[in-house]
């Protein structure tokens, strides 16, 4: 029997070219559903957490503002400000523009809209009615402040569309900003530890002797420590009392600065072993010889020559150690220890909405599901990226 | 082999020597010295009372020659008191260490039991939807933050269900008659903490044991066992399993260090009074006594049982040299 194995030309060329290292590693990639999954969920919540300021925007409600007579809404509701609220827009008006304010006052009384005891409050009896009939009522007043006013009346109800928390704030928007925090932190942390541990490992590794004595002596001493009773010791340090770090508290992110501080300088020693290892056994390799031949110094052998080496792995051990910033981030922020209120993060969300878990049982589970969603993603990509770049899962 | 020992021992003791003095100075940068707190509860006291004060607690000494002080009193046996309860730090950390190791040993167990078996049967039916499935709830237990873990099963097992404790360690007021009574009204209080942990390690262990085994089938005298024509349970427990074993023991003897240290957030989380809550709450509460012991002694446990896993290790598989 003929088999019709006859391929086209392009088909053949394209064969018969090698691809290259990271062409292969893309080719596996896209194959990894998970992974890509785990890709596209990440880019979802980097958007969500550059583009914060555009979906507060479009939403028209933001994070700070609080409402203590409306809290723990659920999802889906509709929140009026409180009188304080309205009164406190009355009080500015009257100082921002004392005539009109007495007109509109004359009017309100003459039409016979509002029956106030004095007749100084009638702006006041005013802001205090329903919406509709505030704006009704308005509408039958002639004067130039009126679609300003209608404005600030629109502007006292708001949507919620994940409900309110315990001071009466968007959760929806606290969720957007702490994306921010959270991923942020997560994605530093992970980055700077990197930068650390390539050095660590680097050195160690290349040098060898008493340098790589100390720095990995160092590095399995401090994985050997058991890491949260150690950052929670370490995050309870009152930064004012430190000489040279107290100037950080003027910028007001001090809480993020010291964690990311915090976190930083115990993720960096994953990283280091791995740099060691692969240094270790590219030093012996025939290309760093003929470099050392041709006299290039050791800066260049360890940056042109190894490091390009290193990179693949070390982006897999990065992305995992993402995943891994948020958790810690999380859980120092969820003991009181992270980052601070009002800055919202996932973490300290969860601690908040403990207070009233029986009452809002809502506010305690999304930050949580965020926080898994995030942290899959990342360790899907890592996973992911590991089975593309690691040769041995070509083949299998 | 002695020789190593000797020389784990030493380090570790090195260690435990550099973390000590390194803690006791981060202590002393912690909001709240013991007498700006006797201040705060006296606003009557004069200048000369603080220093007067101060140099009784030896607070007005470098930060070297209180550590050289209070190195000596641990070495006396005197751990010192809390300045919380009034009690002796001792009478505290006994109980907490104990219920940190019943919390932490039962949990390992349970994802040990749960995990192995899931791991090995992954393994065999490599790429089927069963693995596909326990991947991906292995990943969702690794990823979920155990904390979060905790909130959900107390809703559902709290809150809405209502069966079991939201927190504690046994109930308030309770009369034992018998040891029976006692031991199910404390493991009632034990399943919430217990779940939240193993769901992470479960995660975890089954993971590595299916890594394990999978490499393990490859190897070529799996191929010979079965050519020989022994049965499939035999090849899979004889010849596979026991040599899936070995990494499996790494991993386990790895977990098996931090049974003292504590689950630090879930033991918070359930008030359940073990070591890691004890070292949070007194730094919370600047407890500094307390804290500085509770995390020296977890930590040491910590190397102490990282030290005995490694012997462990090398009677698992004898090909392994200490030299």
């Amino acid at each position: 029997m003929e088999t019709n194995n006859t391929l086209s030309q392009t088909k053949i060329a394209e064969l018969e070219t090698a691809q290259s290292f990271y062409k292969m590693v893309y080719n596996q990639f896209k194959e990894n559903k998970a992974a890509l999954f785990g890709l596209f969920t990440i880019i979802f919540f980097v958007i969500i957490a550059v583009g914060a300021p555009v979906i507060e925007w479009a939403l028209g409600v933001d994070a700070n503002t609080q409402n203590v007579f409306n809290r723990y809404k659920p999802p889906f509701s509709q929140v009026q400000a409180s009188q304080d609220v309205r009164d406190q827009m009355v009080q500015t008006f009257y100082l921002k523009s004392p005539e009109l304010a007495k007109d509109i006052e004359t009017e309100l009384l003459a039409k016979n809209l509002v029956t106030p005891i004095r007749p100084e409050d009638a702006m006041y009896d005013w802001v205090n009615l329903s919406p509709e009939k505030a704006i009704e009522a308005i509408k039958q007043i002639n004067t130039p402040a009126k679609d300003d006013l209608i404005k600030s009346v629109k502007n006292f109800s708001s949507y919620h569309i994940f409900g309110t928390d315990e001071l009466g704030r968007d959760v929806l928007m606290r969720l957007v900003y702490g994306t921010q925090v959270s991923m942020g932190v997560g994605v530093l942390v992970a980055i700077v530890s990197a930068f650390i541990g390539l050095l660590v490992g680097a050195l160690a590794g290349y040098y060898g002797g008493v340098i790589d004595t100390i720095l990995m002596r160092t590095t399995d001493a401090l994985l050997s420590l058991p890491l949260l009773p150690v950052l929670v010791v370490i995050a309870a340090i009152d930064l004012q009392k430190v000489p040279f770090l107290s100037a950080i508290t003027q910028y007001g992110n001090e809480s993020i600065i010291k964690l990311v501080f915090i976190l930083c300088l115990f993720s960096w020693m994953v990283v280091a072993r791995l740099v060691r290892g692969s240094i270790l056994s590219l030093r012996e390799r025939e290309f760093i010889l003929a470099a050392k031949t041709l006299g290039a110094t050791d800066a260049t052998i360890i940056l042109r020559h190894m490091f390009p080496n290193v990179i693949a792995p070390l982006l897999v051990s990065v992305t995992l150690g993402v995943g891994e910033s948020i958790l810690f981030e999380a859980a120092l922020s969820f003991l009181g220890l992270g980052i601070q209120p009002p800055t919202p993060s996932w973490g300290n969300m969860l601690f908040n909405a403990l207070e009233l878990i029986y009452k809002a049982p809502f506010l305690a589970i999304i930050p949580g599901v965020l926080i898994l969603l995030v942290v899959v993603s990342f360790n899907f990509l890592g996973d992911g990226l590991q089975d593309a770049i690691d040769p041995k899962s070509v083949r299998r | 082999m002695t020789t190593y020992i000797l020389r784990r021992i030493i380090q570790t003791l090195v260690l435990l020597v550099v973390l000590s003095y390194l803690c006791f100075n981060l202590m002393t940068l912690m909001p709240g010295d013991p007498v700006e707190l006797m201040i705060s509860s006296n606003p009557k006291i004069t200048a000369e009372d603080v220093a007067r004060l101060r140099e009784f607690y030896g607070l007005d000494q470098p930060t070297y020659v209180r550590y050289q002080r209070w190195v000596s009193t641990i070495l006396e046996g005197d751990l010192g008191f809390s300045r919380t309860y009034r009690i002796p730090v001792s009478e505290m950390l006994g109980p907490s260490l104990k219920y940190t190791f019943i919390l932490s040993m039962s949990s390992l167990f349970l994802s040990l039991l749960i995990a192995i078996p899931l791991g090995i049967y992954c393994a065999l039916r490599p790429n089927s939807k069963f693995d596909y499935i326990v991947n991906l709830l292995s990943f969702a237990g690794i990823s979920a933050p155990s904390f979060w873990l905790g909130i959900v099963l107390i809703i559902i097992f709290s809150v809405k269900l209502g069966w079991l404790p939201a927190g504690g360690y046994q109930t308030t007021g309770m009369v034992y008659e018998n040891i029976f009574s006692e031991i199910l009204d404390k493991a009632k209080y034990l399943i919430l903490p217990v779940l939240s942990l193993s769901i992470q390690s479960i995660g975890r262990f089954s993971r590595f044991a299916r890594s394990a085994m999978l490499e393990v089938m490859r190897n070529d005298y799996i191929r010979t066992a079965r050519a020989k024509g022994l049965t499939e349970r035999v090849v899979i427990w004889r010849h596979g399993f026991r040599n899936a074993l070995i990494p499996l023991i790494t991993i386990v003897t790895l977990s098996l260090s931090s049974v003292f240290s504590g689950a630090l957030i879930t033991e918070t989380f359930f008030a359940y009074p073990g070591a890691g809550r004890l070292i949070y709450t007194s730094i919370i509460g600047n407890d500094f006594n307390v804290a500085m012991v509770a995390f020296i002694i977890s930590i040491a446990m910590v190397l102490v049982m990282s030290l005995i896993a490694d012997l462990l290790y090398g009677v698992a598989d004898p090909r392994i040299s200490y030299e």
